[in-house]
Formats: structure tokens, C-alpha cells, sequence
């Protein structure tokens, strides 16, 4: 009756984003990694919006149904913050 | 082909210009923002629940295709586009464009893939939008050409291998051309994965001449949709035709001439299908 539960694909914020140490922006690995590019890069809804050059960034998974679970992610993040389960 | 869709006037009439700014100064949050209570996080799942993801298609739809006076940017009511081959492309921002035109970078390949492309061009009232947000502007190319330089330009992306696509922001104004890739084009994204039809089908669809043909194969890389085939028996490679966009992208890699556009009307199983 229900369909198939996507894979849970979670970032640990307190490493990347707006308070971790690296600018999503400039690292970015997973996205290219993602064949089916399940994520997405946006401005951090946490922090107070510059509409015109917002200066906090952070990745969402947004795709997950679409997610393989390959773990080339897991293996590319430099800070060990993506898990992915299911 | 109607030159008043590409007016400033009518985007004076329908207010694009209020439409288009809040529209672009957050794009990469639609995905991530409630749209009436509810994310797109996962919404290959959402769509398949009983019921509820039937009546989520539908509103989806609704949003994508809505003309009416009091639309929602942020959820980008009355967004959707199609596939044009690179001739027709030519015809719009040689003759119908609004001037000035912009080259800016790709705003779909930038939040799916961190990747910035000057690829996008847009034109009319939304050149002057995204002319004020700073990470859609290339730094250290000319971004703003004229007619020549924009056929340019789409010929070098259409050879690449990029789909073009032209835009309503929103219906019926039109103000951009894209150069699309699959999967990181969001309306492609929409359009194969989910079956949203935020992106049409062109007017069109590839057809193979079988004598020309010498199964070289090169063509099939070209294709975003997976239409051809290289079929070894045959020494030809075949078309889906019901999976064909109609880019005409598989043409630029032919060296033997031997594909060519047929009117999608032609065939009777796909007429008035998109």
C-alpha cells in the first residue's frame, strides 16, 4: 500500500554549513560526486537572509528517492559529515 | 512564435518584474521551502502515497501551468518551459527577444551540481532582474551580448550537447532560452524523475535516414534522454520516438548528415503529445 522508503542521506550541520568549517560553496564534492545529484546547495534558511548576496550556505538532500546508496558521498566529504541509511 | 509573449509590455501588464525579483533573489530555496506545508525533501516518496500524492501531483500541476492574476513567486506559479531545436532558438534571439541580453550563469547546474556556467541567457525585464544579484553575473566575461554574440553562444552550447529550452516566467511572458543538461536541469529534473510536466516536449523528434546511417554511434552519447540506439544487426541505430524530446542535439555529432527533425505531427501516436 505504501510505497518504498527513500534512504535517509543526513549532514551534520555542526560540520558542514553555516557553522562548519568549510564553505559548502567551495568544497561542493558531494554534489559532483551524486550521479543522480540528489542534492541541493541553497543559502541557510537559519540565518538572517541577504537577499541580494547571501553569505550563509548550506546542502540539503533533496532527491533521496533517487538515491542508490553507492556511498561515494559518504567516502568524498572531507569532514565525515554525510551518513547515509536506510 | 508570438512576438507579444516576448513584450515589455506584457510583462508590464502581468507585473514580471515584482514576479521575477523575489522570484530569483531565492531560486535555490525552492526545493527547500514549505509550499503549502509541504517540501519537495524526498518528493519521489510523497508522490507515491496513496491519495495524498495524487492530490500533490495535481496541485503540482496546477502551480506549474497557474494563469491566474495573483501568482506566487517563491513557488514559482506559471514556470514551465520546452524543447526547441537550436534553428528555432536562432529565430528567438535573432528576431523576438527583448533587448538587453544577458549571459548569466546557470542557476539549476549552480545548486545541484556547485558548478558555475555562463549557459543561461535571458532577456527582457529578467536581464534587468538578474543583473542585481551579483552570483548569477560572470566576473570575468562579457555577459551582456547582443543578437550575433546570443546565437552565438546557444549554437556553441547546442553543439556541446546542452538541450535548448525556452521559458515562461511566468506564462504567458517569455524571457529566457536555456541550455539544458539531464540531471541537473530542475525542470528536466521534474519533467523524468517525477513525471511533472514542467518542461514540454518539442515540436519535433529525431528520425534516422537507415542508408545514411554507418553505425558509428557517436550520436547516441549525445542524447539526455536515452532515445538511441546503436542496434548492432541492423548496423543503425534506432529512435524511441515516445522518449524523443526533439533537440535535435544528436544531429551537430552525425558526421554522415544522416539525422534529421520530422515534425512530432507526422506521427500519428505522438500527436499532441509533449
Amino acid at each position: 500500500m505504501f510505497p518504498k522508503k527513500s534512504p535517509k542521506v543526513t549532514i551534520d550541520y555542526t560540520k558542514c554549513g553555516e557553522k562548519g568549517q568549510v564553505d559548502p560553496r567551495e568544497c561542493a564534492k558531494c554534489l559532483k560526486v551524486c550521479d543522480p545529484a540528489i542534492f541541493i546547495l541553497h543559502e541557510s534558511p537559519n540565518m538572517p537572509i541577504d537577499p541580494v548576496d547571501p553569505k550563509y550556505w548550506r546542502i540539503t538532500p533533496v532527491w533521496l528517492s533517487l538515491c542508490n546508496m553507492c556511498m561515494k558521498c559518504v567516502k568524498v566529504c572531507p569532514l565525515g559529515a554525510i551518513s547515509v541509511s536506510r | 512564435m508570438n512576438a507579444k509573449n516576448y513584450s515589455n509590455e506584457l510583462a508590464e501588464a502581468i507585473n514580471a518584474r515584482e514576479y521575477l525579483q523575489e522570484q530569483w533573489k531565492a531560486f535555490e530555496m525552492v526545493y527547500i521551502r514549505r509550499i503549502m506545508g509541504i517540501t519537495s525533501i524526498d518528493l519521489g516518496y510523497k508522490l507515491q502515497l496513496p491519495i495524498i500524492g495524487r492530490l500533490l501531483r495535481w496541485s503540482a500541476e496546477r502551480m506549474i501551468h497557474s494563469e491566474g492574476k495573483h501568482r506566487n513567486p517563491v513557488r514559482a506559479d506559471g514556470h514551465f518551459g520546452q524543447v526547441i531545436p537550436l534553428e528555432e532558438a536562432k529565430i528567438i534571439l535573432g528576431n523576438l527577444a527583448a533587448e538587453p541580453i544577458i549571459e548569466n550563469y546557470c542557476m539549476c547546474r549552480w545548486m545541484q551540481r556547485g558548478i558555475k556556467e555562463a549557459c543561461c541567457i535571458n532577456f527582457g525585464l529578467l536581464s534587468g532582474v538578474i543583473e542585481k544579484l551579483p552570483r548569477f553575473i560572470p566576473k570575468d566575461t562579457k555577459y551582456r551580448l547582443d543578437r550575433d554574440e546570443a546565437i552565438a553562444h546557444i549554437e556553441e552550447h547546442n553543439k556541446k550537447g546542452y538541450v535548448a529550452t525556452v521559458w515562461f516566467q511566468p506564462v504567458p511572458y517569455i524571457n529566457a532560452i536555456c541550455s539544458c543538461e539531464n540531471p541537473e536541469c530542475g525542470g528536466l529534473r521534474l519533467r523524468n524523475d517525477f513525471g511533472l510536466h514542467t518542461v514540454y516536449k518539442g515540436e519535433y523528434v529525431a528520425e534516422v535516414d537507415p542508408d545514411r546511417c554507418q553505425a558509428c554511434g557517436i550520436c547516441v552519447t549525445k542524447c539526455q534522454f536515452g532515445v538511441l540506439r546503436l542496434v548492432q544487426s541492423l548496423k543503425r541505430v534506432i529512435v524511441d520516438i515516445n522518449k524523443c524530446f526533439g533537440c535535435g542535439v544528436c544531429r551537430h555529432a552525425c558526421k554522415y548528415d544522416a539525422i534529421k527533425l520530422a515534425p512530432r505531427d507526422n506521427y500519428p501516436a505522438l500527436r499532441g503529445v509533449y
